[in-house]
């Protein structure tokens, strides 16, 4: 459901631990073989303070804690139609097992786009995370699809 | 691994070591459906594939965790400044992925932009975008 109005609202902060264990299936699961990720000494020497967190680690606190779903929900989204078609990250600082993570998730764009495979609705939400230490850590931007 | 890059040895069109992962299968989408927490059905459960009309089909972003082991592969981590991707594709188990990239652009602050795409053994390209990175 393509509604403007809808655009620059804000939800509630939500939190996340980050777990090395996560960290740990996250590259088991992709298959990747970077030391870094699961070995602290081996990230150490490279220059870490501990294992960081992959460059698409983030994606596992919204899912984790079903923030994007609300607004699926709210806003009438068939989620069987659900397509994911954009992921951008900015990286602030790097993250690591421990933190506590404050997520912010705002919308900031819906778009109705006509193709060849139809019309579609385009949502697109921003979360902006910082860390315990109230430092910002990382920027993520989501575009979502719904094909009608 | 991924320590000995700097910006001087880098041009514009310089690539990226190319990374052919193994293909996708089953075991992996049910894998990154617990590590990742997206457990929609489209991707762990064949049926849904059939009776969305779509058939089975990869989490977009397992492709672009393999897009990120080879960037980090690459270049050490802590120099990704910016990672972007658009889901151009879809992904089927028994897909092998091979994911590319090339220097598009150098500039002040020691800079790189760098285009990346994963495609298929069809070469289809599922995963299209681009990273910044600032290298020493």
């Amino acid at each position: 459901m393509a509604d403007a109005s809808v655009v620059g609202k804000e939800y509630p902060p939500f939190q996340w631990e980050v777990e090395r264990g996560k960290i740990r299936e996250m590259v088991q699961a992709i298959g990747d073989k970077n030391p870094i990720y699961v070995n602290r000494d081996a990230a150490v020497q490279e220059g870490y303070k501990d294992s960081p967190a992959t460059p698409t680690y983030i994606t596992v606190p919204v899912m984790w804690t079903n923030v994007l779903f609300k607004i699926v929900k709210e806003m009438k989204i068939n989620f069987a139609r659900v397509l994911h078609g954009e992921e951008t990250y900015e990286y602030l600082q790097e993250i690591y097992p421990g933190d506590i993570l404050t997520g912010r998730m705002k919308i900031v764009g819906m778009d109705q786009k006509s193709g060849k495979a139809g019309s579609m609705d385009i949502v697109k939400v921003e979360f902006t995370y910082t860390n315990q230490r109230n430092e910002p850590v990382l920027k993520a931007t989501t575009m979502i699809v719904e094909r009608k | 691994m991924s320590k000995e890059v700097r910006f001087g040895d880098i041009a514009v069109g310089s690539e990226m070591p190319a990374l052919v992962k193994m293909p996708v299968d089953h075991m992996q989408l049910v894998r990154y459906a617990g590590a990742s927490g997206d457990f929609n059905p489209l991707h762990t459960d064949p049926e849904v594939g059939k009776k969305v009309g779509i058939g089975q089909i990869a989490h977009g972003m397992l492709i672009m965790g393999f897009v990120g082991q080879a960037i980090t592969d690459w270049i050490p981590k802590k120099c990704l400044k910016k990672f972007s991707v658009r889901f151009a594709g879809m992904t089927r188990p028994g897909d092998t992925v091979t994911v590319t990239g090339k220097v598009r652009e150098k500039a002040d602050g020691n800079k790189i932009v760098c285009d990346v795409q994963a495609k298929n053994q069809k070469e289809e390209v599922l995963v299209a975008g681009f990273f910044e990175a600032v290298l020493p």
